[in-house]
């Protein structure tokens, strides 16, 4: 008891308000429990709702629509000197951000879900402090989840001071469009927000230290994302390791590649090499809870902690750093607390680029499948082949989807082009079903859609494909 | 080279089986026909053998799971081949995802591995009921794990489990239902085994196809009765089993089939052909604790009654141990049902198709019977032939039946027969 504070019950209390928090919350109020839910900032969301996927894509958006516009005259539009009012399109994105935030608000406190905001740390295995504006509050509880998620990781030599040197978040708010743009790490926050302002009119180019753009991408997925950033007047830097930032009128990012030193001018350097989680200062060691190598917290598959009663779920306990695998994990949590034998048990968790074209994927890999000692089979419709991409001017991209040879159960779907988040839902759907490449074969999938190439994709595979020649 | 062998066609149109108990494990030297494995089918636990010498290195399937013709059940190697540490490569585990040293719970499984085909409504289900999908079999779709195949997983788990009895060749613990309260009031329910669907399916095509009618007779068996209990002794001395009166009916029932052929016979209806067979394979309906089942007791009409004494007993004990041979089941011409011992006067039975006559045995009593002119007691019983009358007359059933009667009515005359 720290002296002097005011003192609370509850069931559960979760730590932290974005999308891992938040819908941990709200389950556990719909199972009937008390519950209070910790946020640090004044805003409910977390990253995602606030500098993180919901206001990126606004932004993804707005550059689209101008690139679009921009080069519309194949198809017959013309349009003179598109102008982009940066400072209104932040506004119209803060506006969206704050619709969403106070949804969030609405919802937990609708389930009757408390909310109280100040920094948390962990005084004991059953209660915590809160460091409210009105002073410390200690809580008790029976259950605790921690999702107190990431932050962007800083890299030395390059100081972040929130203007010329940026992450994600400040890349959301800029004000005026940098003329020359470096971004620092080619993985999928660089690669979005470095095709914004490309076509938002930045020079961009971008340093990546591995040899490859998202390792892990499927390769010819890479090429046909690469061949669109050239097309965009990207200069991508392979293999080359960021140095340092040198300031000057403009700055110089220097970077050390195989062929020696290069120097790149910038206006503004955006940092995107990778997140860290956020579980220092919670007071994890007082009570035992066990931590990776990189600080993530290690968790079950019923989302427990090593502490009884004490459980985790989002990007502070690693895995893939998504919000939907968060929510999957928040219900998983809120489940097991009620008694439910819940378990996060996703066949595959998908993943998608909001690039341009847009990358999506789930389940395994063609060399994924292959490590695993799978016999593969893979079919692969180009959209260069499909109408509706014709009709959108998006012929870039292609489905690929992967089987198992032996018994033609799908394993995987990786798609590039315009729009194929939309789908990558329904390839999640058949893995989640145990579908077999027939079975999304024989699934009537509307015409004209950029969605038909997985049904095309799936019967190429059977090497019954009809709008392209089987191989 | 290794070699998987897969679960063959036993034939019979049988597709699918059970695997019930391993007789090798992994790493075990086999030779050929060497028997590997017992499996469970439509109405018998067949052994399979080793169709080639070598060692075993890895069984596919584990006992007491559903298996399809084709499944892989064994690989062998050659002799001498070391067996692989594992068959499948670990999977990796991210370095983000390693699994929590807490107590009693099951670490995280990796994204991506070899999972069971089962929906995410399913697993649940499984959480539910404490099934580990890795040893369910699933029945759906190419191997989808169904909500019925985790439900008979989780009732076959709970009835074996505080039995102790030898997983193989006994019989299996009645299968235990659970409970549910309905609007109407409380009801178990109970999975339908495999041997009862496979009855359900038979009845089912019999009654569609056949146009059944049964002819009933009374016989006098006072003289047979009297006859058998003379040779009994003698009998059981011989056979060393118990001697019933079964052989004797099923004497009596070739020597009536050998005169009226058409009841020993099959319609080839491809073919449009009656097939009139020449042998006289005899079903004898056996009542077991999971159901009925019908082995064939093969050439009747060439064995002695002591031969006859000894095959109906062990066909009848190892039907009820579900240890019969695939082939005894099958290649019946006629079949004989024993109902009387169980009571009633007469039964309707179904005719056991391909065949088109069964014949029914029915109770014999004291009666009160005219002989010559005076009311005397007399062992007397029904006996009822059910046939096909697209093929069969209904006369021919009558002719049939009389002469049957003849035969059980008088010793002398069956001998004669013989």
């Amino acid at each position: 008891m720290v002296v002097g504070s005011v003192s609370r019950g509850c069931q559960v209390v979760v730590i932290g308000a974005g999308p891992g928090g938040y819908v941990a919350a709200i389950r556990a109020a719909q199972l009937g429990k008390d519950v209070i839910v910790v946020e640090k900032t004044p805003r409910l969301g977390g990253v995602c709702l606030n500098v993180g996927c919901i206001p990126s894509k606004a932004m993804i958006h707005v550059a689209d629509l101008a690139d679009e516009v921009q080069n519309g005259q194949k198809m017959g539009l013309t349009t003179e000197g598109v102008q982009v009012d940066l400072p209104k399109t932040v506004k119209w994105k803060d506006g969206i951000v704050r619709r969403l935030t106070g949804g969030v608000k609405f919802l937990c406190e609708k389930n009757g879900v408390e909310i109280v905001h100040g920094e948390a740390a962990f005084v004991s295995d059953r209660s915590l402090t809160v460091a409210t504006e009105e002073g410390p509050l200690e809580i008790q509880f029976e259950q605790a989840i921690i999702a107190t998620g990431s932050r962007p990781m800083g890299l030395s030599g390059f100081e972040h001071d929130g203007h010329t040197v940026i992450g994600s978040t400040e890349a959301l708010s800029l004000q005026a469009v940098p003329q020359r743009m470096v971004v620092i790490g080619a993985g999928y926050i660089g690669l979005e927000l470095g095709s914004v302002y490309a076509k938002l009119g930045s020079k961009v180019s971008v340093v990546e230290f591995l040899p490859e753009l998202v390792p892990s991408l499927d390769r010819e997925v890479a090429k046909a994302l690469e061949k669109r950033l050239k097309q965009l007047d990207i200069d991508l830097y392979l293999n080359h390791r960021a140095e340092r930032f040198e300031g000057g009128e403009p700055g110089d990012v220097v970077a050390q590649g195989p062929d020696g030193e290069i120097r790149l001018p910038a206006d503004v350097v955006l940092m995107s090499v990778g997140r860290v989680p956020n579980s220092e200062n919670l007071g994890l060691d007082t009570i035992g809870v066990a931590t990776d190598a990189k600080g993530f917290i290690t968790v079950n598959d019923r989302m427990q902690t090593s502490v009884a009663g004490i459980y985790a779920v989002g990007d502070v306990v690693g895995g893939a750093l998504l919000a939907h695998k968060a929510y999957q994990e928040a219900k998983v949590a809120a489940d097991v607390i009620a008694g439910e034998p819940a378990a996060f048990d996703s066949m595959g968790i998908p993943a998608v680029i909001y690039t341009d074209p847009e990358v999506a994927w789930v389940g395994l890999s063609e060399s994924e499948a292959r490590e695993q000692g799978f016999d593969v089979v893979t079919g692969t419709f180009p959209f260069s082949a499909s109408g509706r991409a014709m009709s959108l001017g998006a012929t870039d991209g292609f489905v690929k989807a992967v089987g198992d040879a032996e018994t033609k159960r799908l394993l995987g779907v990786v798609a590039v082009g315009r729009g194929v988040s939309e789908f990558i839902g329904e390839a999640t759907l058949g893995l989640e079903m145990g579908a077999f490449l027939e079975d999304v074969a024989l699934t009537i999938h509307p015409h004209p859609t950029m969605s038909e190439a997985l049904q095309e994709a799936a019967e190429a595979a059977l090497g019954q494909a009809v709008h392209m020649l089987n191989t | 080279m290794s070699f998987i062998f897969n679960f063959p066609d036993v034939g019979e149109g049988i597709h699918e089986g059970r695997v019930v108990e391993w007789l090798v494990s992994e790493g075990a030297t086999v030779a050929e026909d060497e028997a590997l494995v017992k499996v469970e089918t439509d109405k018998a636990v067949v052994e399979l053998p080793s169709p080639r010498a070598g060692v075993v290195l890895k069984l596919h399937v584990a006992a007491d799971t559903a298996i399809e013709v084709g499944d892989p059940l064994v690989t062998i190697g050659a002799a001498g081949e070391a067996v692989p540490e594992t068959a499948v490569p670990a999977p990796k585990v991210e370095e983000d995802r390693v699994a929590v040293p807490v107590e009693g719970l099951a670490p995280t499984p990796a994204q991506g591995t070899r999972r069971p085909l089962a929906t995410p409504r399913t697993r649940v289900l499984a959480r539910k009921l404490g099934v580990d999908l890795q040893d369910v079999r699933g029945s759906g779709s190419g191997g989808r794990i169904t909500d019925e195949d985790v439900e008979r997983a989780a009732s076959g788990e709970t009835s074996q489990a505080p039995q102790h009895s030898p997983p193989a060749a006994s019989p299996a613990a009645p299968p235990t239902g659970r409970g549910e309260v309905t609007a109407d009031g409380e009801v178990e329910r109970v999975p339908l085994s495999h041997l009862r669907k496979v009855i359900a399916s038979a009845m089912h095509t019999s009654k569609q196809t056949a146009a059944h009618v049964t002819h009933v007779d009374e016989a006098d068996v006072t003289d047979l009765v009297a006859h058998y209990r003379k040779a009994k002794p003698a009998i059981e001395d011989q056979a060393g089993v118990k001697f019933s009166l079964l052989p004797f009916f099923i004497k009596a029932v070739v020597a009536a089939l050998q005169r009226h052929p058409q009841f020993n016979a099959s319609v080839d209806e491809h073919a449009q052909e009656m097939v009139l067979k020449k042998y006289y394979n005899i079903g004898i309906a056996v009542d077991t604790s999971e159901g009925l089942i019908v082995p064939v007791i093969k050439n009747a009409d060439r064995k002695d009654m002591v031969t006859l004494a000894s095959e109906v007993a062990d066909v009848a004990s190892r039907a009820r141990s579900r240890e019969l041979r695939l082939d005894e089941l099958k290649g019946g011409t006629c079949t004989v049902t024993n109902i009387g011992p169980l009571g009633g006067v007469f039964a309707t039975p179904i005719i056991n198709v391909p065949e088109l006559a069964i014949v029914g045995l029915h109770k014999i009593m004291d009666r009160p019977a005219v002989v010559d002119g005076d009311i005397v007691p007399r062992k007397q019983m029904y006996l009822s032939v059910s046939f096909d009358h697209r093929y069969v007359d209904g006369a021919d059933g009558a002719r049939f039946m009389t002469d049957l009667v003849g035969l059980v009515s008088n010793p002398g005359l069956l001998m004669a027969r013989l």
